[in-house]
């Protein structure tokens, strides 16, 4: 597979926009959103409903983001649906149990991110085992870890803590009552993988290793340190949100957060990146979690079934797959025609 | 099939007669349930050695046999059953788990003519299917029905039930019963169905929690089916500046639910009240054995048990004593 540069695109002509790979996202993101304001109405358009999807968004984004480039690299990861409660339980028992400061618990339930990230990383590096079978292994292994050390030291499956009141503000609290400070952390988030991957020299070695690792190696990138720093970062925008989640709602559960591997996986895809690596932007990946957090509350909205909501969300991401390699095709042929 | 059964009956009955006859017995119960270091089934056991404390005055026991984990749950419920019976227990009390598993090992407790009272899971289904003597424990439907009646008394006309499992038997009965408990009282009822994509996710059910108040206004009382899901719940209906308007009662409860109830931003929590059961059932033995007396109540409800601002403060005293 190609790699791509989005840096090259800077002429801002019909053509050249039509052509950049997140023009389908946008389309879909568009489609999706008037789609909704036309049947959830007012309270959809205004401050309500875009803090309801936003807060959604933010979440799952922080997870995204880091899937995403893990994505472009050609790999996946399974473990961030058992990092999440891990992280949060973590916080939670450092915190709530044992009475330590918040920082202290937050940087354990950060490290617990970095540490399965690091295990992740050395397991595909180091050995040939396919990433999406060793983050399956690793997310149960996480999971049963979780669940006995919580009822070990607990005794319980859900330990509650009330952070005070600098840590809920700064991790946990909403915005006007709406806007959960989450959201703010997304846009940071955004800005710094957006500089790693589109404006530092370090993005082109995140593209060339899911083009083809051997070649990349061959150029002199140190992939493995390239793919265990992306694992590593995976595991730290899973811990994070783990516990931004003790922080807002006060307690931490041993289950949950399988939800984030579907759903982070599908903000990626649908944000048009390959899944065979090589290909994809930042901007993609935010415009596919928007898609998906619009549709994910839009239901609730629109008074539809939420089942409807799942069929949608199914249906959106094959469109998705097959729109972006439309407009793949279309800036191939475009770039041999110019030849 | 009936035949055998009221021989059964018969012939526990003589069995017990003949013991009672001469003079008051001790009596050795022991108490099947869950692993002692399960917060519930700590509360479970606490309940049962209380009432223990009777019959270790009158002479006789009460020994608690848990699993060491809950991995084969079945059979080895069933094994702890037989173990009862092989050690010479005069009162046996269990939970009926796994009938598939367990029913046998029961079957062979009465026909030993050892009485029995099922507690805590089976219903009265299983205590009139073993021929037990009673049914000590909690309904789910019920429980629910008195989360829709109290917010409904309370002043409610619209609630919805928050299913983040939809399918679950359970709690399925769970949210029919509020819809009952808050129609019964001239409310209306509904279900809030949340989509598999957002199970166990906090800010999810959140979010629908918050997106359905907004776009229902009706809606003035909500029922979540779980303590972290009623955590969830407060917040959606906080972020959707309905505070005043909108009150949550829940499922079980946890610290932070019973900091909730005191600040006021849940009504009320419901609770299957674990220590009750416990106690109860081996009351219920305890004097069975010793004096022949009965309770004709049959399905002894230990839920649910309401916990709100008038007796929040006695609740988190039950908890540091361990009894909740």
């Amino acid at each position: 597979m190609t790699t791509q540069n989005t840096e090259q695109a800077n002429g801002l002509s019909f053509g050249s926009i039509i052509r950049r790979p997140e023009t389908g996202s946008l389309i879909g993101f568009l489609v999706v959103y008037i789609f909704f304001a036309a049947l959830g109405g007012a309270v959809f358009l205004g401050a309500p409903g875009w803090s309801s999807w936003l807060n959604i968004a933010a979440e799952v984004g922080i997870i995204a983001l880091p899937v995403g480039l893990l994505m472009i690299s050609g790999e996946f990861d399974m473990s961030v649906g058992s990092v999440v409660p891990a992280s949060s339980m973590m916080a939670a028992i450092l915190c709530g149990h044992y009475e330590l400061p918040a920082l202290v618990g937050i940087l354990g339930g950060l490290s617990v991110g970095l540490l399965v990230g690091l295990v992740n990383g050395l397991i595909v590096t180091r050995t040939t085992i396919p990433s999406l079978i060793a983050t399956i292994g690793t997310m149960f292994a996480v999971m049963g870890l979780t669940l006995g050390l919580a009822v070990l030291i607990k005794g319980s499956t859900s330990v509650s803590y009330i952070p005070d009141a600098t840590t809920k503000q700064l991790l946990g609290s909403f915005v006007g009552g709406m806007f959960n400070v989450s959201i703010f952390w997304w846009i940071g988030f955004v800005v710094v993988y957006f500089f790693f991957l589109h404006l530092s020299p370090f993005g082109n070695w995140v593209f060339a290793l899911g083009g083809d690792r051997e070649s990349a190696k061959n150029a002199g990138i140190p992939t493995d340190k390239v793919t265990m720093g992306l694992f590593m970062a995976s595991g730290f925008g899973a811990a994070f949100v783990g516990i931004a989640q003790v922080m807002t709602y006060q307690a931490a559960q041993v289950a949950g957060g399988q939800s984030f591997i579907f759903n982070s996986i599908m903000c990626v895809v649908i944000g048009g990146v390959l899944l065979t690596g090589g290909a994809g932007s930042v901007i993609g990946i935010l415009l596919g979690t928007m898609t998906f957090a619009v549709v994910n509350q839009g239901i609730f909205f629109a008074s539809l079934d939420p089942n409807v909501g799942s069929i949608i969300i199914g249906v959106l991401l094959l469109v998705a797959v097959l729109s972006n390699d439309t407009f793949r095709a279309l800036a191939m042929n475009y770039a041999t025609k110019k030849k | 099939m009936k035949m055998t059964k009221s021989f059964v009956a018969t012939a526990t009955n003589a069995i017990i007669a003949t013991c009672v006859a001469g003079s008051a017995m001790a009596a050795d119960i022991y108490v099947i349930g869950g692993k002692p270091d399960d917060p519930f089934w700590s509360r479970v056991k606490m309940g049962a050695e209380d009432a223990g404390i009777v019959a270790e005055m009158q002479g006789g026991s009460v020994t608690w046999l848990g699993p060491q984990n809950y991995d084969n749950l079945g059979p080895d419920a069933a094994e702890l059953i037989r173990q009862a019976i092989d050690q010479g227990a005069d009162a046996i009390v269990g939970p009926d788990w796994v009938p598939e598993a367990m029913d046998p090992a029961f079957e062979a407790v009465v026909a030993a003519g050892i009485p029995l009272v099922i507690y805590n899971a089976g219903g009265m289904e299983a205590t009139d299917k073993l021929g037990a003597l009673n049914y000590v424990g909690a309904v789910d439907y019920k429980s629910g029905f008195a989360a829709g009646e109290y917010l409904g008394n309370a002043g409610k006309t619209n609630g919805a039930c928050v299913n983040t499992l939809p399918g679950a038997a359970n709690i399925e009965a769970f949210c029919a019963g509020f819809n009952a408990g808050i129609e019964a009282v001239g409310g209306a009822g509904s279900v809030l169905q949340l989509p598999a994509t957002s199970f166990g996710d906090a800010t999810a059910v959140a979010q629908a929690v918050r997106a359905h108040l907004l776009q229902n206004p009706e809606i003035d009382a909500l029922f979540a089916i779980g303590d972290a899901d009623t955590n969830a719940a407060v917040s959606g209906i906080q972020q959707a500046g309905k505070a005043d308007q909108v009150s949550i009662c829940g499922m079980n409860f946890n610290e932070s639910i019973l900091a909730n109830i005191q600040a006021g931003t849940q009504a009320c929590a419901i609770d299957q009240q674990g220590y009750q059961q416990g106690f109860f059932a081996v009351s219920i033995l305890n004097n069975y054995v010793n004096y022949g007396v009965t309770i004709p109540t049959r399905e002894i409800l230990t839920g649910p048990g309401i916990i709100d601002s008038s007796n929040v403060e006695l609740v988190i005293e039950g908890v540091k004593a361990g009894a909740r």
